[in-house]
């Protein structure tokens, strides 16, 4: 691997004291290079958020060091982190995060205040980014009229109007339905191989660890590939995608049979008409046994 | 961060009506007030400028109407004329008293003025003889309107019956109305004969004001004497400030006020943001830049506020005077300033509040559904 855009050494972050403390992140040490695609996965309360926090700089590690784009953040003063912030990680949230009052240019157009050269060199940016997202028509929309997915490749565009070299993606897809989130992984992949950013996606998704290079399991604070490891899929009988039986975090028993789910989102859908969605699943799975 | 900050006020224009009304109401409280005393000021001073006497000369050591007493020898009325300079001399006798009429009494001025004598009267007519004659009174039309008084009914003034010969208008106030008798009708009543309050005196063309009392007080013996403006302003001061103490509680009351309605819009607006907020500083957003932005909706909320009640209290004047005559309202420019600078205060004020809290965002919960 090149020189790693985000290098993190034996990271440790423990909360609360005595007999209820918790270590969220017990001696993690992780590397991503430029254009390598990441996800972190893993099941609800394993730490997730809090490797993301730190690797994010956004949460200051009891121990361990991180460093990204060759500076080491964990000495940093909060206004030197804040710079660091704007000018080289982008965030993507689950929730989209966009600012209510802002139109979608304006949103896309906010981080660049916060760096070196402000909206004057960023505004060209901002534009094509919008339009190769598909939402050059929508730069005067407010948040409130755009859909999941006009909300999320809005959420895309700013974290990458600074050309940051490390974008960080917190579920993603998790909010969207099975078309946008397809879209909206393919942008991130390619976000990935053409500009040469390292993304890292805290995701519950499987389609997106079908684009990822690597994918890490994260349990109990520790980190594992599982990329490596040998996985049994099983069609989402929602959307049809496959999806990672062990890793799935969505899943549901309907008439002595499990169903995995590749979102919540289809999870909520199966519960919603099961019947008509097991008979679906079970055609798929017998076309899979019998393919034509 | 402004323009955030500006469109996210916009975001709500109903929060950001109410919350602009609500202040505005408060500075008005403190405009009001300020504008009541203000007027009432005027009015104090009325007699003074509106009989626009280059000098007015005055017992020594006396150097007010409003409130004082004067008593000058009448000779000399003479003693005045003569100093080199002197057009004219005007003696007019004043006391303060209740004016009392069906059964209600009014504090008020009265001044007594020579019937012979055109140079000191009422200034605008409503109704009857600009100039009482001898027994006759020339009131306030307010104050006779108030009392249900026509031409020709009685007023008492301190246990002295007078007929009233007419109305004069913008000589009331609540805090005193001018009512004009005969000087020599006033003399009875006052038990002062051989003396006059003040002398009025007319300068001759080209001499100054200040240098003509100068020369009085030096030629005539045991008086004062004060330019027109100066004699006006003191008593304005005076006035001033007996209102205000009155005045700066109302402009503590106000500020509060708006300072708590203007905190807690900023607040608000800080608590209903706060995931906006953590997502800022996640992108890089530094707290003072969230404050300056805070500051900035504080401000704009007090400078609209404070406009607003400029606004409205512009538009209370000449209301006032239509449907309620007895209010006598005036913007001054220190009243203006106060509210101005209680709104800025109130702003800043209002801005520091929410500083805790913008404190602890944490931008980690950025991340949280």
């Amino acid at each position: 691997m090149s020189q790693p855009i985000l290098s993190a050494r034996d990271l440790v972050k423990t909360f609360g004291t005595g007999h209820t403390q918790v270590r969220a992140v017990d001696g993690i040490s992780l590397d991503l290079g430029p254009g390598e695609l990441v996800t972190i996965t893993g099941p609800s309360g394993s730490g997730k958020t809090t490797l993301v926090s730190i690797l994010g700089a956004l949460l200051r590690p009891d121990e361990g060091s991180v460093t990204i784009a060759g500076q080491d953040i964990t000495a940093m003063g909060e206004a030197a982190l804040s710079a660091l912030r704007a000018r080289t990680i982008g965030f993507v949230f689950q929730s989209f995060n966009l600012l209510d009052a802002l139109n979608v240019r304006d949103n896309v157009l906010f981080p660049a205040h916060l760096a070196p050269g402000g909206t004057r060199d960023a505004a060209g940016r901002a534009d094509a980014l919008l339009d190769r997202l598909g939402l050059g028509a929508r730069k005067q929309a407010l948040p409130a009229t755009l859909s999941g997915g006009e909300k999320q490749r809005t959420a895309i565009a700013r974290a990458l109007v600074n050309q940051p070299r490390l974008i960080i993606a917190d579920e993603p897809t998790g909010n969207l339905d099975s078309h946008s989130g397809q879209e909206v992984m393919m942008v991130l992949h390619d976000i990935a191989r053409d500009q040469g950013c390292s993304v890292l996606i805290v995701t519950h998704d499987q389609r997106i660890e079908e684009v990822a290079d690597r994918i890490l399991w994260l349990e109990d604070g520790t980190l594992r590939n599982r990329k490596a490891e040998p996985r049994t899929l099983a069609r989402d009988p929602v959307c049809n995608m496959l999806v990672d039986k062990e890793l799935s975090a969505n899943f549901a028993d309907h008439e002595g049979r499990r169903y995995h789910f590749c979102s919540k989102r289809c999870h909520q859908r199966f519960e919603a008409d099961p019947q008509a969605y097991a008979a679906q699943g079970a055609l798929a799975a017998e076309t899979e046994r019998n393919p034509t | 961060m402004l323009n955030w900050a500006f469109r996210e006020m916009l975001l709500a224009p109903q929060q950001l009506f109410a919350s602009v009304a609500a202040v505005a109401g408060a500075l008005l409280l403190v405009l009001f007030f300020e504008g009541v005393f203000a007027g009432e000021s005027d009015q104090i001073v009325a007699l003074i400028d509106k009989t626009d006497a280059d000098v007015w000369v005055m017992q020594k050591g006396v150097g007010n109407m409003h409130m004082s007493t004067s008593f000058v020898a009448d000779w000399k009325v003479d003693a005045v004329a003569e100093v080199e300079g002197v057009a004219r001399t005007t003696p007019i006798l004043y006391m303060n008293s209740a004016v009392e009429a069906s059964g209600r009494s009014w504090f008020s001025y009265v001044v007594g003025i020579e019937l012979d004598n055109p140079r000191v009267g009422p200034w605008a007519m409503i109704q009857g003889a600009r100039f009482p004659t001898p027994g006759g009174a020339v009131v306030p039309e307010i104050f006779a309107s108030d009392a249900g008084l026509k031409l020709g009914d009685t007023i008492r003034i301190a246990g002295t019956d007078f007929r009233v010969d007419g109305f004069s208008g913008d000589t009331f106030s609540m805090a005193n109305s001018i009512n004009f008798v005969g000087m020599d009708d006033l003399a009875d009543v006052m038990g002062s004969l051989g003396v006059v309050s003040y002398i009025l005196v007319d300068a001759e063309p080209g001499v100054s004001a200040q240098a003509l009392a100068e020369r009085i007080i030096a030629e005539v013996e045991a008086v004062n004497a004060l330019p027109r403006d100066i004699f006006v302003a003191r008593d304005y001061s005076i006035a001033v400030q007996m209102g205000l103490n009155i005045v700066w509680i109302m402009t503590l009351i106000g500020g509060a006020l708006a300072v708590l309605l203007t905190g807690f819009v900023v607040y608000s607006h800080v608590t209903e943001r706060e995931r906006e907020l953590a997502v800022m500083k996640a992108l890089g957003v530094r707290d003072r830049a969230i404050y300056a932005a805070v500051s900035a909706q504080a401000l704009t909320i007090g400078g609209l506020a404070f406009a607003t009640a400029l606004a409205l209290m512009a538009m209370a004047i000449p209301l006032a005077a239509e449907f309620a005559p007895k209010i006598s309202l005036a913007i001054t420019t220190e009243a203006v300033l106060r509210a101005g600078v209680t709104a800025l205060v109130v702003s800043l004020i209002s801005a520091v509040i929410p500083v805790r809290r913008i404190l602890s965002v944490d931008p980690v919960s950025a991340f949280q559904q």
